[in-house]
């Protein structure tokens, strides 16, 4: 926007004391706390969101352990790893950004890349199994009075998890994007050592999307966990 | 001659420095100009809305069909509430006198975050244009255009909403956007009442608009993403058949009423409370002396906001929730409207042993003391669960939001449009038509509406097509106030743009006021504002003597009291 | 904006949290199958709230944001009030003889020894 380099005003009171005037330029709480409050907009989503699925939870108990049970735990269980070390390389680069070490950040960044990617690839194979067992969206295992339709509260499971799983992969794909974008920034030197709050924010971002996964993976994965029938 | 913010050439761009008038005015991010393109959008849509609106009396004048089917009507009720909700009210006080006044109220020189802004702006026009697709369904091959706008009603109920052959998830899609639109004004907002207030100006130094603003903030923040799920999992519903909201899999009609008013019952909040803010800030300027109980204002605004949250199940009272429910809201309910109470004494107490000055921001302030004390008591009968049942989807409960919401928001807006013209143009409006235009307004509002309690009370139900005869007089004069009212707003916005054009030009702080916005150097407003950012020892409101007690060299910004 | 940590110990932190995450994550597979069986659900949540906890305090770097952290406990407050109300109006679900989606019905999909 402007060219010129920011330079605060002062305020004097009729004393002759002097105040800085902070301006919104520069005003690196004020970009963390703008960012903070976008999350809570995501909290407030997503919060919605186990609102329904509890809600459902509650009227159709039984159904819901029994399609938990099918969930595959072995690569929900390694998802939920790869994304727990994904948020630690998050958090590594960015400490090495602010430490100075612009490269190994870059690296870390990287990393988080893929193996925010090989999370996105255990999804697709976890979907495509629910596929080929029928289960999907818009198949007759999830439509209501069809002869193959599972019991409603399997249904409302079933049609919760493709939906959160989907706007949760979303984030991690927009995820990838923003690294994308922060990588260009750094090699573009727009991120710096001394103004990295577009990392920063970044990765709160990508805590938030680990966060949201600590509770999706239990609440669908593991509360049918303990039946017999439980994975495959 | 001074250049202000209006001037070619006098303002900072989101790309680039364009040369042109209209492309400085497409790119800018400054907070004035960016709230009067708010302001020239949001009225358009609100005379359609309000053309809607005149049709469904007309056809409503008598019984039987005049020129409107039903299916048609129930478009033209929809198509009103989404306008008006949607693309009016709730971008609302916000977007217009958030942007432009708040900024100037903190003594800071734009929002915290203006490239966000002039995005949020355009998102904004992104979802209007959205919404205006949903009317029409265009078929190419056979070059017809059909009117296929959604039927359901602004609040989209399932399952009626997913199955409907109308433009419904295009309208949804649509609330989402504009919904994101508001988020991310509330997060400016938020950001900007925080960290650039003028050094000096604690919490309780800032001008009662400002906590009005900030305590909606909170609201855009918190309370519009649960809406926005609630229109994905619709759908989500509609085009993957996910079943949420779909007896026929098990999923509950109930469920997406409960998320829908979780959002907008706060929603009518975020419309009040700027409104609120308005009339805190008229009250003291017209009556030339301190607020009565400044602190206590501020605080309700905070609790309102708050309480507001937790009451949203009254509008589910007939809809099948459990009755431990249903007490738990409606003791909740009957709390949120103390400190809605506590600010209309502590504005009456204002204004007793004042100077009352009857211009026209003054005469909008009380005619709204009257008429949304209607909305808002009215609002209190039918939290009672047992009066609920009878009148609930009746004309009663549209007469109450209706007084609440144009005779409470849209009049306090209409009167912030009054008080701080002078600032925004640097002229002055026409006085005496200014004064015609409110009793127009005022008449045809108790007109319009008034009757419809009665209706509502004998049993009239609400987006009724049809009536039985015995309903006749309460619409025949409806209608009769509808055009007077009409009549109002028709010349009040001929006012206020021929004398923008033509007006008397008017000096800095005409109406002697106390609060920041009025000390800049020149009038209209300088692009960068204060010419210096004050320190602030005083209070927002001091008088002494009817005549405000802080005096500034508005070139220097050094006192001079 | 600057810490008072050197590099080293930052990064330690980190790893600190790492290591109590996994456990954490360890223990939630395992318990369905261990121990407090008939609670799992809770004992599910509870750990999550856990591990939530720890992310938000020291990878998120709330600890010692005052206004920050108040925002998102008022969040938080708001997310649960919705839960509990609601909650408390499905699980005094009035109508669950009669209602199609909690009934037993005959046909295929319908509700299986659903509602408690």
């Amino acid at each position: 926007m402007s060219d010129h380099p920011y330079v605060p005003e002062i305020a004097v009171d009729r004393e002759g004391n002097e105040y800085e005037v902070q301006g919104w330029q520069g005003d690196f709480f004020g970009g963390k706390f703008g960012f903070w409050l976008f999350m809570l907009t995501e909290i407030m989503m997503f919060g919605a969101m186990f609102m329904v699925l509890t809600y459902y939870f509650t009227l159709h108990h039984d159904d819901f352990i029994n399609a938990s049970a099918s969930l595959n735990r072995t690569l929900g269980g390694f998802n939920t790893v790869v994304l727990l070390i994904s948020a630690l390389t998050m958090g590594l680069g960015l400490l090495k950004m602010r430490h100075g070490d612009v490269k190994g950040s870059k690296l870390m960044i990287w990393a988080t890349i893929l193996l925010a990617l090989v999370f996105l690839g255990v999804k697709a194979v976890e979907w495509t199994a629910e596929y080929n067992h029928g289960i999907f969206l818009g198949l007759p295992a999830l439509q209501g009075g069809l002869p193959e339709s599972k019991p409603f509260g399997e249904i409302m499971f079933f049609g919760m998890y493709f939906t959160m799983t989907g706007l949760h992969g979303v984030h991690i794909i927009i995820g990838i994007g923003l690294m994308l974008w922060l990588l260009k920034r750094i090699n573009a030197e727009k991120v710096t050592p001394e103004h990295y709050i577009l990392h920063f924010n970044l990765a709160l971002y990508w805590d938030l999307v680990h966060l949201i996964w600590v509770f999706v993976f239990p609440y669908y994965y593991m509360i049918g966990a303990g039946l017999s029938t439980g994975g495959h | 001659m001074s250049k202000s913010y209006l001037d070619l050439g006098e303002t900072h761009c989101a790309i680039g420095h364009p040369k042109t008038a209209f492309w400085q005015w497409m790119l800018t991010v400054d907070h004035k100009r960016i709230g009067i393109m708010y302001a020239a959008v949001m009225f358009v849509f609100f005379f359609v809305a309000v053309f809607t609106a005149l049709m469904m009396r007309i056809e409503l004048f008598a019984p039987g069909a005049q020129f409107l089917d039903g299916d048609t009507f129930n478009q033209a009720f929809t198509l009103h509430g989404v306008l008006m909700i949607f693309l009016f009210i709730i971008p609302g006080i916000p977007a217009i006198f958030g942007n432009i006044v708040m900024p100037l109220m903190i003594g800071a020189k734009d929002v915290s975050f203006p490239r966000l802004n002039w995005a949020t702006f355009w998102l904004y026009i992104f979802g209007c244009l959205v919404a205006l697709t949903s009317l029409f369904n265009f078929n190419i091959t056979e070059g017809e255009v059909l009117f296929n706008f959604a039927d359901t009603g602004w609040t989209f109920y399932a399952p009626y909403s997913l199955n409907t052959g109308t433009n419904v998830v295009t309208t949804l899609v649509a609330a989402f956007i504009l919904g994101m639109a508001s988020i991310l004004t509330g997060l400016n907002f938020l950001v900007t009442i925080h960290r650039l207030r003028a050094p000096g100006m604690g919490f309780f130094q800032m001008p009662l608009f400002v906590w009005g603003i900030y305590a909606t903030a909170w609201i855009q923040l918190l309370a519009t993403p649960v809406v926005g799920i609630t229109l994905i999992l619709a759908i989500m519903e509609k085009y993957f058949g996910i079943g949420i909201f779909d007896p026929s899999k098990g999923g509950d009609p109930v469920l997406f009423q409960h998320l829908f008013w979780i959002y907008s019952h706060p929603a009518v909040y975020l419309m009040i409370l700027p409104a609120f803010g308005i009339m805190s800030e008229i009250i003291p300027v017209f009556s030339r002396r301190e607020i009565f109980g400044y602190r206590t204002i501020a605080l309700s605004s905070a609790s309102i906001a708050g309480i507001g949250y937790l009451v949203w199940g009254h509008h589910l009272f007939t809809s099948g929730m459990s009755d431990l429910a249903k007490t738990i809201f409606s003791f909740l309910t009957f709390f949120v409207a103390i400190p809605t109470g506590i600010k209309f004494y502590d504005w009456i107490a204002t204004m007793y042993k004042g100077k009352i000055i009857l211009d026209s921001p003054m005469l909008w302030a009380l005619g709204t003391i009257v008429t949304f004390a209607i909305g808002g008591l009215t609002g209190v009968t039918i939290a009672m669960v047992g009066s609920d049942i009878h009148l609930q989807d009746t004309y009663y409960s549209v007469a109450h939001f209706h007084y609440a919401i144009l005779g409470g928001v849209v009049f306090l807006l209409f009167a912030g449009m009054h008080y701080w013209f002078p600032l925004v143009t640097g002229k002055f409006y026409k006085e005496s038509t200014a004064k015609v235009a409110f009793y127009l307004n005022f008449v045809g509002i108790n007109l319009l509406w008034f009757p419809m309690f009665i209706a509502g009370y004998l049993g009239m139900p609400r987006r009724y097509f049809d009536y039985l005869p015995e309903f006749e007089i309460y619409h025949q004069v409806s209608g009769v106030g509808a055009i007077v009212i009409i009549s109002g707003l028709v010349l009040m916005f001929y006012n206020f743009l021929s004398s923008w054009k033509s007006g008397e030009a008017a000096p800095v702080n005409p109406w002697g006021a106390t609060t920041l916005e009025w000390y800049t150097p020149t009038s209209p407003p300088p692009l960068e504002n204060h010419s210096k950012v004050p320190y602030v020892d005083f209070g927002p409101y001091e008088y002494h003597h009817a005549e405000p007690k802080v005096k500034f060299d508005l070139a220097t910004m050094k006192r001079i009291d | 904006m600057a810490t008072t940590k050197t590099y080293e110990e930052e990064r330690a932190g980190y790893f600190k949290v790492l290591i109590g995450l996994l456990v954490l994550t360890a223990v939630t597979l395992i318990q369905p199958t261990m121990f407090l069986e008939n609670a799992t659900f809770g004992v599910q949540m509870f750990i999550g709230v856990i591990k939530a906890w720890m992310i938000v305090m020291y990878y998120m770097h709330m600890k010692g944001e005052k206004l920050i952290g108040a925002s998102v406990i008022f969040a938080m407050f708001l997310v649960a009030f919705f839960f509990v109300i609601v909650m408390i109006d499905v699980n005094h679900f009035q109508f669950g003889d009669v209602s199609h989606i909690t009934s037993e019905v005959t046909s295929a999909g319908g509700s299986s020894a659903s509602k408690h």
